[in-house]
């Protein structure tokens, strides 16, 4: 009994070995199923505003604006920001409660969790619902990648980077997405609405 | 480095007389380590100009790259030890339903492809084979860096005689699998930069090209955030061109007949 | 006062008042509705239609549809070794397959649901750049493609006429170099005038490593091609393409519309039809239109419209005219068109006469003169040997020629000729009913034929006859034309030499 059990040990210490997404995964199947298709398959570990660690994927159950950026921006970030509160304001007040707002940093290496909370207490972001986080560099990749999001870092530490509001519904699938910084796209909003739809 | 294969003896044997193949088939590839060749550090003008920085050359620190591309052979190994990443398992987030086509069945490539580099590959699939390597996917310029010798030279770019030579590869179907990796090494001794299938780079989207490629120098700065769409410089290089319109007209998820991968790893510094 | 300034005042605030209202409310209506974009016919109408694509050189049917309508376009690239031409095979990227790609047709104010799929045997990406769509791009933005994939975008065609269409993938001139270029055509809304024929031709430069015709296959040369120095320069992306059994075809009195492309790269096209002129020239594809024209200017990137009749039956050719291309690197097709001559109009070679330069025109004025002379009845010898001299010039001496010693072997002398000074009455028969069979003059044998000469008159013939006979020590004499009637009369053949 005892060496297969022991074998068995060793087998699935081999898998769990083989890749985190492995890891990820069987801890992601606790709950139900997850598409194929949503952006939780992958799901890092990141870190908020406050410190605290979580996964990418205990976003989901709500639906989700996640977009990226970086503190240094001093173009189109500040947009970003704007667009994504104008967007929240076209919301009542169920709606808005209903949605969480994810952004992610391109620079990890600069934009600690230090900074990461000055820019919300700039900003004066709600953060009972918003949040901002960091992971490790080949994540960001990773969930631009995902994203469909372009960047690239430029020797002095600037990012160029194609910008996008997406919208994940509750499971993590992307619903939608704008370009329109500066204004609020009222194509967009009525898309939150409908995700929002119980 | 191989952690894998600190098992004790006898689980070794239980392994065996249970029919479980994927350690073996993980020690078996971790004994025939693949070929990675140490590439020394070096400048280079990139055809990716750097606007912010006056379109100076590039500086490609010490790294190791695999001398050859991954093979069906190999990318079976490692689906085996990970079979998340089969085709009949992989979430559509990860690769497109053209994912590993060619292969006879989810778990078998079929006869006479294992020394074939591995197509229809997704970034995601690229990225994790890498990662269970211990290694990573080459950037855009470390790529590009190796790619432009020759077997002589370390930079063959400006031998119209090469260039051609590369842009007859554009000039052929291919409608038959590629061929077997291997052949003749160029300057560094690495095989098959040409020629052979198109390769993923782990900064694929950053290759921040408009898809309409005539509008170099067109001002829409708000797209990409301050410094507009990268330029390409060296226009007469059609081979590097054809490199960068294909790797950013794809996702993460895509997946293409042409296209395979290679890893490289970051090396100390060798002061 | 003060109370009639104020009431003033007021009256000025409310009308101002009023005013402002009324402007705010017009410029609120005219943001409501935006002025109409022209060519922009409103929503498409009725159930999505899918485009009719042809390959070249055919074109789809003329649309009798008369609402705008949702149009879906579907368009594969395929990357595929075709011969260029005889024994020569190149490595060709098709919109569709051919070179050029598919003709696709539509009616102004139809919204396009565009498709482009790319082949997943392909190695490249490509995408499109139509010139009839308004639109970053022309829609390559928006259809950048990797192998395997397809991508989809939709434009309004709110301007008519005839547009290029081509791949604007980096690097754009090797995509267009190597066949990615055709034609869209964006009917008015009433359609095009009718035609019995309707064909698409499109003419491309070519930069192949080898030399012209030299067999094989043969790789693109990218030096060649940034310094234009093509190596074939062809209509419809093959020599032959258009010629044998492949000729665009027609019958007389048929009137014919060419839809003529130029895909470049880098060549602006010299279009004409040898043979024909263009009733009707849509000049760079636009509005207006000439006319009575023999050739046209297709700028590289650009198209024409080009209408003719055809009349007489034969083959046409059509070229680009900057003539080494035609006939060197293969601009060159055929339009055969059949049915009954119209010799009214052309009567094809009539005479093949000789030719003789300056001596071809006889001095008339000694023949008129003798003319003259012989109608007021003063005709001299004189007269007659300067008249003959000329008409003998003209005519005779060709064969026996002008020092009258013929052609060895070939043609008989007439100098001393004892045959001709020993029957004068035989020599005024020989110019009227010919000669043939053997004869000996001067000991020599000679077996030819000498034609009757029926274009001269008896005048004529008197005249030079005299001139021979008194020439090049002949035994002198005289003809008058009133024997040479006499003899014309006689109903006999040609005298039979030596029986």
């Amino acid at each position: 009994m005892k060496p297969f059990l022991h074998l068995f040990a060793i087998l699935i210490s081999c898998f769990a070995l083989g890749g985190g997404i492995a890891h990820a995964q069987t801890a992601a199947a606790a709950a139900a199923p997850l598409p194929g298709n949503s952006v939780y398959q992958f799901s890092p570990v990141m870190t908020d505003q406050d410190g605290r660690h979580f996964a990418l994927a205990d976003k989901r159950g709500k639906p989700v604006l996640v977009s990226m950026f970086y503190n240094s921006c001093q173009f189109v970030c500040p947009m970003l920001i704007d667009t994504l509160r104008d967007t929240e304001a076209a919301l009542n007040q169920e709606q808005r409660k209903n949605l969480s707002v994810l952004l992610v940093t391109f620079d990890p290496a600069r934009d600690d969790v230090a900074t990461l909370k000055g820019i919300a207490t700039k900003r004066d972001l709600d953060l009972t619902h918003w949040t901002l986080a960091r992971t490790d560099a080949a994540s960001v990749r990773k969930i631009a990648a995902v994203l469909g999001i372009q960047y690239r870092r430029l020797p002095n530490g600037d990012y160029n980077h194609t910008t996008a509001l997406i919208l994940l519904d509750a499971e993590g699938r992307i619903a939608g997405s704008t370009a329109k910084l500066g204004e609020v796209d009222a194509d967009f909003v009525k898309l939150i609405k409908e995700q929002g739809q119980p | 480095m191989k952690p894998r294969c600190a098992i004790s003896r006898w689980t070794w044997v239980l392994a065996c007389c249970a029919g479980a193949l994927a350690p073996i088939g993980n020690c078996a590839a971790a004994e025939r380590a693949p070929a990675y060749i140490a590439i020394p550090s070096g400048s280079f003008a990139s055809t990716l100009s750097n606007p912010s920085d006056n379109n100076s050359p590039v500086r490609v620190e010490r790294f190791a790259l695999r001398e050859t591309p991954v093979t069906n052979g190999e990318f079976l190994s490692f689906v085996n030890a990970h079979p998340e990443w089969r085709r009949d398992r992989i979430p559509a987030t990860f690769a497109d339903a053209s994912y590993l086509h060619h292969w006879a069945s989810p778990s078998t490539p079929g006869p006479g492809q294992d020394d074939r580099p591995v197509i229809s590959v997704s970034w995601f699939a690229a990225q994790a084979y890498c990662e269970a390597e211990q290694a990573r996917l080459p950037t855009w310029y470390e790529w590009e860096y190796v790619a432009a010798a020759s077997k002589t030279s370390p930079d063959a770019r400006r031998d119209a005689s090469w260039r051609a030579e590369i842009l007859r590869w554009y000039g052929r179907t291919s409608e038959a699998p590629p061929a077997t990796v291997g052949g003749t090494a160029n300057f560094y001794g690495v095989k098959n930069m040409h020629g052979l299938v198109w390769e993923w780079v782990d900064d694929f989207n950053a290759l921040l090209i408009s898809a309409d490629s005539r509008n170099q120098g067109d001002p829409d700065k708000l797209k990409f955030c301050g410094a507009g769409a990268i330029s390409l410089q060296d226009r007469e290089n059609y081979a590097v061109l054809m490199r960068v319109a294909l790797l950013s007209s794809l996702q993460g998820a895509d997946t293409t007949n042409n296209l395979g991968f290679r890893c490289a790893r970051t090396l100390p510094d060798a002061k | 006062m003060k109370r009639v300034k104020l009431v003033r005042n007021i009256w000025m605030k409310a009308a101002a008042l009023v005013g402002l209202v009324m402007c705010v409310q017009t410029s609120m209506a005219a943001a409501q509705s935006p002025a109409k974009l022209k060519g922009d016919f409103g929503p498409p109408q009725g159930e999505p239609i899918h485009a009719v694509l042809t390959s070249p050189p055919n074109v789809p049917p003329a649309i009798h549809r008369k609402y705008p309508a949702k149009v879906i376009v579907d368009l594969e690239v395929v990357e595929k070794e075709m011969a260029i031409s005889e024994g020569v095979k190149y490595m060709f990227w098709t919109f569709g397959g051919t070179v050029p790609g598919s003709f696709i047709r539509v009616r102004q104010g139809d919204t396009v649901e565009f498709h482009l799929k790319n082949n997943p045997n392909n190695k490249m990406p490509h995408n499109i750049d139509l010139h009839g769509v308004t639109g970053p791009g022309g829609g390559a933005a928006s259809s950048f493609t990797a192998p395997g994939h397809e991508s989809q975008f939709t434009f309004k065609a709110l301007n008519e006429g005839i547009y290029v269409y081509h791949c604007a993938t980096a690097p754009v001139g090797m995509h267009i170099a190597n066949g990615m270029y055709g034609l869209i055509l964006v009917e008015p809304p009433e359609g095009l005038s009718p035609v019995d024929h309707e064909y698409y031709v499109m003419q491309g430069d070519f930069y192949t490593s080898g030399k012209y015709r030299e067999k094989g296959v043969q790789p693109f040369d990218m030096d060649k091609a940034i310094d234009e120095r093509p190596t074939y320069v062809l209509f419809n992306g093959a020599e032959g393409s258009l010629t044998g059994d492949k000729a665009l075809t027609a019958k007389t009195d048929e009137k014919i519309r060419l839809f003529v492309g130029n895909g470049g790269p880098n060549l602006v096209s010299s279009f004409h039809v040898i043979g024909a002129i263009f009733d009707k020239v849509r000049y760079e594809g636009g509005t207006h239109f000439q006319e009575n024209v023999q050739t046209t200017l297709i700028p590289s990137g650009g198209a024409v419209m080009v209408e003719y009749k055809t009349k007489v039956p034969g083959s046409y050719v059509l070229v680009d005219h900057s003539i080494f291309r035609a006939f060197n690197k293969g601009a060159l097709a055929i339009m055969k068109v059949d049915g009954p001559m119209k010799k009214d109009i052309y009567s094809g070679k009539e005479l093949d006469s000789v030719y003789l330069g300056d001596r071809a025109q006889p001095n008339m004025a000694s023949v008129s003169k003798a003319t003259q002379a012989a109608a007021s009845g003063t005709l001299t010898l004189q007269d007659q040997i300067n008249a003959g001299r000329e008409l003998f010039a003209g005519t005779c001496s060709v064969c026996h020629q002008a020092n009258g010693a013929g052609l060895p072997g070939v043609f008989p002398p007439l100098a001393q000729s004892d045959f001709l000074n020993s029957d004068l009455h035989r020599a005024v028969g020989i110019p009227l009913h010919g000669l043939s069979g053997k004869v000996t003059v001067n000991g020599k044998e000679y077996e030819s034929v000498m034609p009757p000469m029926s274009q001269l008159n008896d005048d004529e013939i008197a005249n030079i006859l005299t001139y021979v006979l008194n020439s090049w020590d002949n035994k002198g004499g005289r003809v008058d034309a009133a024997e040479v009637k006499a003899e014309r009369a006689r109903t006999v053949p040609a005298p039979a030499a030596g029986h």
